[in-house]
């Protein structure tokens, strides 16, 4: 195995580099799913069928605390990716804890925004639009139920094997995941969220 | 301490909470609906470049190219299903 130490531990190796690239290729995939469930979401908006429309339905109050929460668990991995960088792993470990953590909270204002839609009556059966707007935001909840197992995981391997040039790509991979599902959460926020309460 | 939290990163982070305090501007103040989707599109499209270029360090290896034309691609992918399909769904019937 051959490495380059000019560069930062996460493309040490050309497979190493390789994969951040393919998991770039991935996020190109990513960014085409939620375009085709904005289209559906664009489309489908005025379509209530009697139920709630999205200035019923939205507030402002969860969907901040998501926002900051979200915006803060970014900068929180990002600076994870930094301590990696000047080889600090106690820092890593913590600025990574500090991003779950961010990432579950987001989640339990997530589902409790849920909860309360369920209960003004708007159920994913109720119209088109709660059909696609819970399927949009569930997709993206998904995702970030996915990345804090994910997270959770190279946290214990770096605990394990400390930070190594594989843990290193590992965890830069999952920074990417992690910023990408940020990026996405803005356009919610703006086209789903403010655009609906406009 | 000081040398985990870069400066580079601190301001990403500060401009990101800036620009989503002018993008609630579309709620708290009364708007039309072009000037309110334009700011929407501007802060959203800034903000997700910030992420980037900042965050994903998308520019830092040789694969730049390769990512760049990567991301280009999927966003034109994209706005075209977004823009094709509200063309077909919505604005050839008003």
């Amino acid at each position: 195995m051959k490495i380059d130490n000019s560069l930062p531990l996460e493309y040490s190796t050309e497979e190493n580099s390789l994969k951040v690239l393919g998991f770039w290729i991935f996020l190109g995939a990513e960014i085409m799913l939620f375009g085709t469930l904005f289209a559906t979401y664009f489309t489908l908006v005025d379509r209530t069928a009697g139920g709630p429309d999205s200035a019923e339905l939205f507030e402002i109050a969860p969907v901040l605390i998501e926002t900051f929460l979200l915006l803060a668990s970014s900068f929180t991995i990002g600076l994870g990716i930094h301590a990696m960088r000047l080889g600090r792993k106690k820092a890593m470990m913590a600025f990574f804890g500090i991003t779950l953590l961010l990432g579950l909270g987001f989640l339990s204002v997530e589902i409790y925004d849920f909860v309360m839609y369920v209960h003004e009556g708007a159920t994913i059966q109720t119209s088109a639009f709660t059909s696609i707007l819970f399927t949009t935001l569930g997709t993206h909840g998904a995702h970030v139920t996915l990345g804090f197992f994910w997270g959770l995981f190279i946290i214990l391997q770096v605990k394990k094997r400390g930070i190594t040039p594989q843990n290193a790509n590992k965890a830069f991979i999952f920074s990417l995941y992690w910023h990408f599902l940020d990026v996405v959460w803005i356009f919610i926020f703006s086209f789903i969220y403010l655009k609906g309460m406009m | 301490m000081r040398e985990l939290f870069p400066a580079k990163q601190v301001m990403g982070f500060v401009f990101s909470l800036i620009l989503t305090i002018a993008a609630l501007l579309v709620y708290y103040l009364d708007m039309s609906f072009t000037a309110g989707m334009t700011l929407l599109l501007i802060t959203a499209f800034i903000q997700a470049g910030l992420q980037l270029i900042v965050f994903m360090h998308a520019g830092e290896t040789k694969d730049k190219g390769s990512i760049y034309t990567n991301i280009y691609f999927g966003v034109f992918v994209a706005l075209v299903t977004i823009l094709g399909t509200l063309l077909c769904m919505i604005w050839g019937y008003i």
